[in-house]
């Protein structure tokens, strides 16, 4: 069966990649314009990372949560105009014809609140419907946006993202080639006594040799329970995962393993379930089969015009009749310039959002079925597909599953 | 002070913060507030995160409830029954927040920054309650260290300056800046963090000149050093006693009373230069020569202090003592 999988897999091979870089910047530009048109808006102002980097090509770096609130690109995306503005000093030399560069403003102190306030009644003017996705404390201070309400710019960016352009699944592929090709290091590293971050070590390591532009998650190296009651507890009565906990492995632990890293801006997704120290044992290999199953099903049915709740129902046929992933997360997500966007599928938003998700040509979607067994454990990885005008391509190099298939 | 102490009087002094500043109730959403407040560790990731109510902390009866679908990585005083997992739904997320006593009838709600969608759910929540931006009240709390952080700060710093060495001695043994970057994650790794705080540093300058600069979070706290590394040749001591000269000028004036303008004059001369607050990552104060004029240091700001002086670069983590500010 994860023979069968792996065919089907190289069956479907994406187009060698062609990036574009420009290209990709003016397409997405032409995609957020269509959505503020689409919802009146006049300016839509960008603070989150992942926005600024799909509105500009400033890439989300690899920083810390607070380093990215203060040293902060901002993007202005004006209705009608050819090019965003990007308010930040270092505007990468690829950017300088594809934006219009301001000094940075530094939205998280009151000055720069102050700052920001300028130079949007510069570039905006007022009394404008604006949309914005997030402010910082010193924005509210300032009333930067005054008393008026404000529309998400979040689902403004959601829904220009939705479907990529053909750079843009390139991008995803070639990140997701490089996630790839830095795991063999990292799995060799893992054996009996050795410890989350050693491997981590090895597999950031290999990133650094590599060249990749940023690790966007800290590596998840994870022994997971072979039983649920063996805890951690949660909230949904399954298992916990990604806990982000440091841990020493042992012989015969099963590891399941999640990373994300950045390529143009755009993330990777990697997930697969590792043995410490031997082969699977017979249950556990079995685990891996049924893992596979559930792909193969969803695989088989998907294409344009199928919804998410056709996939959902594919899995569920595939697995005895229940859901193989787990409660709190999805059977597929998508990825782009955030390690997690829509589409999201089977999540707990329901059969009735399933159903009205349909997917669409350049879409993309990280299928990550879980098939767990109670007592013996479980397997999960990951393989990341688009939608095309007659199926799917997978954007994966062929990763194997090694030590469940060779 | 052992990480529960260390926990609890954080914790208190926000609670402390939040009746002075008559917030009945804060949301946090921020990585490294949640992180001050209430000691829970998640999953790291890079760059910033969405909006939402990661942590909900009710002044009335000094409760903790936190964002998590585990109880791995919740400090032991805040009890299961006070999580709310991860949902993907608004209106699962408003039963979650609507079960906690106390957000309904609060008057006052802090946050540390604010999205549409949770302005529109607090309406919802908490009908009366005035919204009100508190990452001043938290970012003042922050910037003045308990001694047991400053020691913790002082940890990290030690492994940011093993990844410096690490660099070092590989560049000098004549690996190229990949394989260095490689070698400073390996090191960081050994000592005990996968995190970095800013993007490692490795960049040549000029005739055998290498700029390093490490930032990293172990434990919860930010370590931070950089140098310029002399790879090959013999270095030039007078531009390197010249940048380590004037950083001592620039530290020293980085005492508690210090205004912007002090510190501005101190840097004077230098081709680039940043002062900046660090403890849970990159906090306030920041000073350079256009940010910070209202800026007064005090005791127990531990000080991110970097300069560059004729191309050589130097950024060390100090803390201002009331008696001299030291470099950790």
């Amino acid at each position: 069966m994860g023979a069968d999988l792996s065919q089907v897999l190289a069956a479907h091979p994406a187009p060698p990649p062609a990036i574009d870089v420009g290209r990709m910047r003016r397409e997405r530009h032409q995609r957020l314009q269509a959505e503020l048109a689409r919802r009146d808006v006049d300016a839509a102002v960008l603070l989150r990372s992942s926005d600024v980097a799909y509105a500009t090509g400033q890439a989300v770096r690899g920083v810390d949560a607070a380093h990215a609130a203060f040293e902060r690109p901002v993007a202005v995306v004006v209705a009608g105009e050819e090019r965003p503005h990007l308010l930040w000093d270092d505007v990468d030399p690829g950017l300088a014809d594809d934006v219009e560069a301001h000094p940075a403003v530094w939205p998280e102190l009151d000055e720069g609140a102050e700052s920001l306030a300028g130079v949007l009644a510069e570039i905006v003017g007022a009394g404008r419907r604006m949309a914005v996705d997030e402010q910082s404390g010193a924005m509210l201070r300032r009333g930067v946006f005054g008393g008026g309400p404000l529309v998400d710019a979040a689902e403004l960016v959601g829904a220009a993202k939705l479907v990529k352009t053909a750079d843009e699944l390139a991008c995803i592929g070639e990140a997701q080639r490089l996630n790839e090709a830095a795991m063999p290091a990292a799995q060799a590293a893992l054996r009996p006594g050795s410890t989350r971050r050693e491997v981590a070590g090895v597999f950031l390591a290999e990133l650094g040799r590599l060249g990749v532009d940023a690790n966007l998650i800290d590596p998840i190296f994870q022994r997971m329970p072979r039983s649920i009651a063996d805890g951690p507890r949660t909230t949904t009565g399954h298992v916990a995962f990604p806990t982000g906990a440091d841990e020493t492995f042992a012989e015969g632990d099963l590891v399941w393993v999640d990373a994300g890293i950045d390529h143009l801006g755009y993330a990777s997704d990697f997930g697969r379930t590792w043995v410490v120290g031997r082969d699977p044992d017979p249950a556990e290999q079995r685990l891996f089969e049924r893992w596979c199953e559930a792909m193969v099903a969803v695989l088989d049915v998907l294409g344009p015009g199928v919804s998410g709740g056709d996939l959902c129902r594919a899995a569920e046929a595939a697995h005895e009749g229940e859901r193989p992933w787990l409660p709190h997360f999805y059977l597929a997500h998508g990825v782009g310039v955030e390690s997690a966007e829509m589409p999201l599928v089977g999540t707990d938003l329901g059969t009735a959002f399933d159903d009205g998700l349909v997917m669409a040509p350049g879409m993309v979607l990280v299928l990550e079925p879980v098939a767990w067994e109670d007592g013996v454990g479980g397997y999960r990885a990951e393989e990341i597909v688009t939608v095309t005008a007659d199926g799917w391509h997978h954007l994966g190099s062929g990763h194997p599953y090694p030590p469940f298939a060779p | 002070m052992n990480g529960d102490e260390l926990r609890g009087a954080r914790r208190e002094r926000v609670f402390e913060a939040m009746d002075e500043a008559r917030l009945d109730v804060v949301v946090l959403g921020r990585r490294d507030s949640v992180a001050y407040a209430t000691g829970a560790v998640g999953l790291w990731t890079a760059g910033t995160r969405p909006f939402g109510a990661a942590a909900v902390l009710v002044g009335g009866d000094r409760s903790v409830h936190l964002l998590s679908t585990w109880d791995t990585g919740v400090p032991p005083e805040v009890p299961f029954e006070n999580l709310y997992g991860v949902t993907w739904n608004p209106a699962l997320m408003s039963e979650a927040l609507g079960a906690i006593d106390g957000l309904a009838t609060a008057r006052r709600i802090g946050v540390d920054a604010l999205s549409p969608g949770f302005a529109r759910a607090a309406g919802r929540l908490a009908p009366t309650a005035e919204l009100v931006p508190a990452d001043d009240v938290l970012g003042a709390v922050r910037a003045v260290k308990l001694p047991a952080e400053v020691g913790r700060i002082a940890v990290a710093v030690g492994a940011a300056r093993s990844g410096v060495d690490a660099a070092a001695a590989a560049l000098r043994a004549g690996a190229s800046t990949t394989e260095a970057l490689a070698v400073v994650a390996v090191a960081l790794a050994e000592r005990g963090s996968t995190v970095p705080t800013s993007a490692p540093v490795v960049a040549p300058v000029a005739d055998g000149l290498v700029h390093v600069d490490v930032g990293v979070l172990v434990a919860g706290y930010e370590g931070g050093l950089g140098r310029t590394v002399v790879v090959d040749g013999s270095p030039d001591f007078r531009l390197d006693a010249q940048a380590t000269a004037h950083q001592r000028r620039l530290l020293d004036a980085c005492r508690p009373g210090a205004t912007a303008a002090a510190i501005r004059e101190a840097a004077e001369g230098a081709s680039g230069w940043m002062v900046r607050g660090t403890g849970m990552g990159f906090e306030r104060p920041v000073v350079t020569a256009s940010l910070g004029d209202g800026v007064v240091l005090a005791a127990g700001n531990v000080l991110s202090v970097e300069i560059t002086v004729e191309g050589i670069r130097r950024r060390d983590l100090a803390h201002l003592g009331a008696d001299g500010t030291a470099a950790l």
